[in-house]
């Protein structure tokens, strides 16, 4: 090690760049015409995909930094470079803060409920029995249709006057007056219901095809032993399906926090709609119905850079998981 | 032995009282639509509701067809998901081939890149998409609608399509070259018949994914004859007093298309799914 460093020359440093650049155009420019052909042929396949990504889809979330620097009308062309003066804004705007703590406590317990739901229904759906495919198939329907139809279903459902879940409420003697459920104290309730309603049919599938990969000689094994449902669950079935569940709970951590569909029309013309004004709904408010595109840049860039931290401590915290994922 | 049996009976029970209360809570909803939407405007507030209706009628649905937009909407829709999944296959199949058949610099990285914006959500891309789109002046058109569509799904459609393309051996398209085919045929008689089920469970998906938006389409388009369904749907709210009738038979006309295709796939579904088709 030591006369490596006392041979730096010049002389070495040459022989080190021929070696660079002699490797670097090798590494992209191929030697024979029939590989050069066939990166030729790679690139141009790929090509449309690329640039359709990177256009559409990664230079927009890039312009919306450069976006978050301007005060901008969300109509009109002209605009101006305010600095970071947007995030001082919003560092100082009680309503940014709300919507954070509303967005937290709404990706929370829709997650947890969808988790512990979807794992729970995938081991029910994992069993064999008669009509489990059509129950499977009814049991998706929530996740296929377009979220406006979820939302009309849970809305004329929840309907104070006229709803069927009031109806019964009444009817079996369990509450004395209608509940408001598009009301102000309990719209959260209702939005987080139906959340975990039409979102954890993806957690069951997602688990329920990992579970039909465990050989079914482990639970055997397991049952010979004398180990119970629980003792089986914990120590055949969960170290199985860690993997897959690291991925859910990311994938659903960050749909759930960025989710504005269902959460928006929930809220839309029931009165009580900023009792669920959670980051996403407020970023789409600024730009379209203050028409600040400057500042709904900025909670659109907050929103990418929370999520982006979280990950990077999700994966720190579970790097094992990570690399059975 | 008694005691064995019992427990066994009882954990049968136990199951099925489980898969029906699933299936229950996913049907419950729909059915009440069917029913709400089939029954004429008195019935719909009756107090005790009816769960069959009395006196079921399509006055709904003729209402929703002649007295509303939803014709125009129903086109609109049909027209923007289609355009959506043939670019969107276009586009994936031949990135799916470069994938999985090119040797060339960067692909892995390439393939990496990709997967990354599939964790990007519409609402993050959505507001910048919009501005570019004024800039551009393409927004309010359908154009603008089929990009934004395409490369929101393209991530997991190329993921998709890759790992279906990854299943056919290799060997098979050696053999026709090997026997004299171009490039081009041996992927027109061996590859795409092979990859068919895969592009048709992704076409679906695609199909699905466009129909069922609303941010895209409330964002860039404004104009009332361009809307698509979820949001023209949306805007029947505005009224003063809602008919809950012509909402549900709405719903259910949004709803039939997504669910044929939906039945149509179920079987490629876990496959699917495996490799990340799903997004939402």
């Amino acid at each position: 090690m030591k006369s490596s460093s006392e041979l730096s020359s010049s002389f070495q440093v040459e022989i080190e760049r021929e070696k660079f650049f002699s490797g670097w155009f090798r590494r992209w420019i191929p030697s024979t015409k029939a590989k050069r052909k066939e990166q030729l042929w790679g690139w141009l396949t790929i090509a449309p995909a690329l640039i359709l990504i990177l256009g559409l889809t990664l230079y927009p979330v890039a312009y919306s930094i450069w976006l978050s620097l301007l005060e901008k009308h969300s109509f009109f062309p002209d605009e101006r470079f305010v600095g970071l003066d947007n995030y001082l804004y919003l560092w100082k705007d009680p309503e940014f803060w709300s919507s954070l703590w509303l967005g937290v406590v709404y990706s929370w317990w829709t997650i947890l409920f969808q988790i512990i739901l979807g794992v729970a229904a995938a081991l029910i759906l994992n069993e064999a029995f008669r009509g489990r495919g059509l129950v499977r198939a009814i049991v998706l329907f929530p996740y296929m249709i377009p979220t406006i139809v979820a939302v009309i279903l849970w809305k004329w459902i929840l309907n104070d006057t006229y709803g069927v879940v009031n109806y019964w409420l009444c009817a079996l003697g369990i509450v004395r007056e209608p509940i408001s459920w598009l009301g102000a104290d309990h719209i959260m309730l209702s939005t987080i219901i139906m959340s975990i309603w039409q979102f954890f049919p993806f957690v069951l599938l997602s688990i329920l095809a990992r579970l039909q990969t465990i050989p079914p000689e482990l639970y055997e094994a397991a049952k010979v032993d004398g180990a119970s449902a629980l003792r089986r669950f914990i120590h055949v079935t969960l170290p199985q399906i860690r993997g897959i569940l690291f991925v859910v709970i990311l994938l659903r951590s960050i749909w759930m926090f960025t989710k504005f569909d269902t959460v928006w029309l929930m809220g839309e013309g029931a009165g009580a709609g900023r009792f669920i004004r959670t980051l996403p709904v407020y970023a789409y408010m600024r730009t379209l119905t203050y028409y600040q595109a400057g500042l709904g840049a900025a909670l659109a860039v907050i929103m990418f850079a929370i999520l982006v931290v979280c990950t990077i401590v999700y994966f720190g915290l579970f790097r094992e998981e990570a690399d059975i994922g | 032995m008694n005691r064995r049996r019992w427990q066994r009976i009882s954990k049968r029970g136990f199951l099925y009282g489980a898969a029906a209360l699933l299936a229950l809570q996913a049907a419950f909803p729909f059915f009440w639509m069917v029913s709400t939407s089939l029954k004429p405007p008195p019935e719909v507030f009756a107090q005790p509701p009816s769960f069959v209706p009395d006196e079921p009628t399509l006055e709904n649905f003729q209402r929703l067809f002649t007295a509303t937009s939803f014709n125009t909407y129903f086109r609109n829709s049909v027209v923007v998901s289609g355009l959506t999944v043939l670019l969107t296959m276009i586009v994936s199949a031949a990135g799916a081939y470069s994938l999985t058949r090119y040797q060339y610099v960067g692909r892995e990285k390439i393939a990496g890149l990709i997967l990354c914006t599939y964790m990007f959500a519409p609402i993050m891309i959505v507001i910048p998409f919009f501005i570019l789109a004024k800039k551009l002046g393409i927004e309010n058109t359908h154009f603008a609608l089929v990009l934004a569509f395409t490369s929101f799904c393209l991530p997991f459609t190329l993921w998709l399509m890759r790992a279906f393309f990854k299943t056919i051996p290799l060997q098979l398209e050696e053999a026709a070259l090997v026997d004299g085919a171009g490039r081009i045929r041996a992927v027109i008689h061996v590859v795409l018949p092979l990859a068919l089920p895969g592009i048709i469970a992704t076409s679906i998906f695609t199909f699905i994914l466009a129909w069922n938006d609303y941010i895209f389409t409330r964002i860039l388009i404004t104009a009332d004859e361009l809307k698509t369904l979820p949001v023209g749907v949306q805007d029947l709210f505005h009224s003063a007093l809602i008919d809950w009738g012509l909402i549900m038979a709405a719903g259910m006309m949004i709803t039939i298309p997504a669910l044929l295709f939906f039945v149509t796939v179920q079987r490629y579904l876990i496959r699917g799914w495996g490799a990340g088709a799903v997004k939402g």
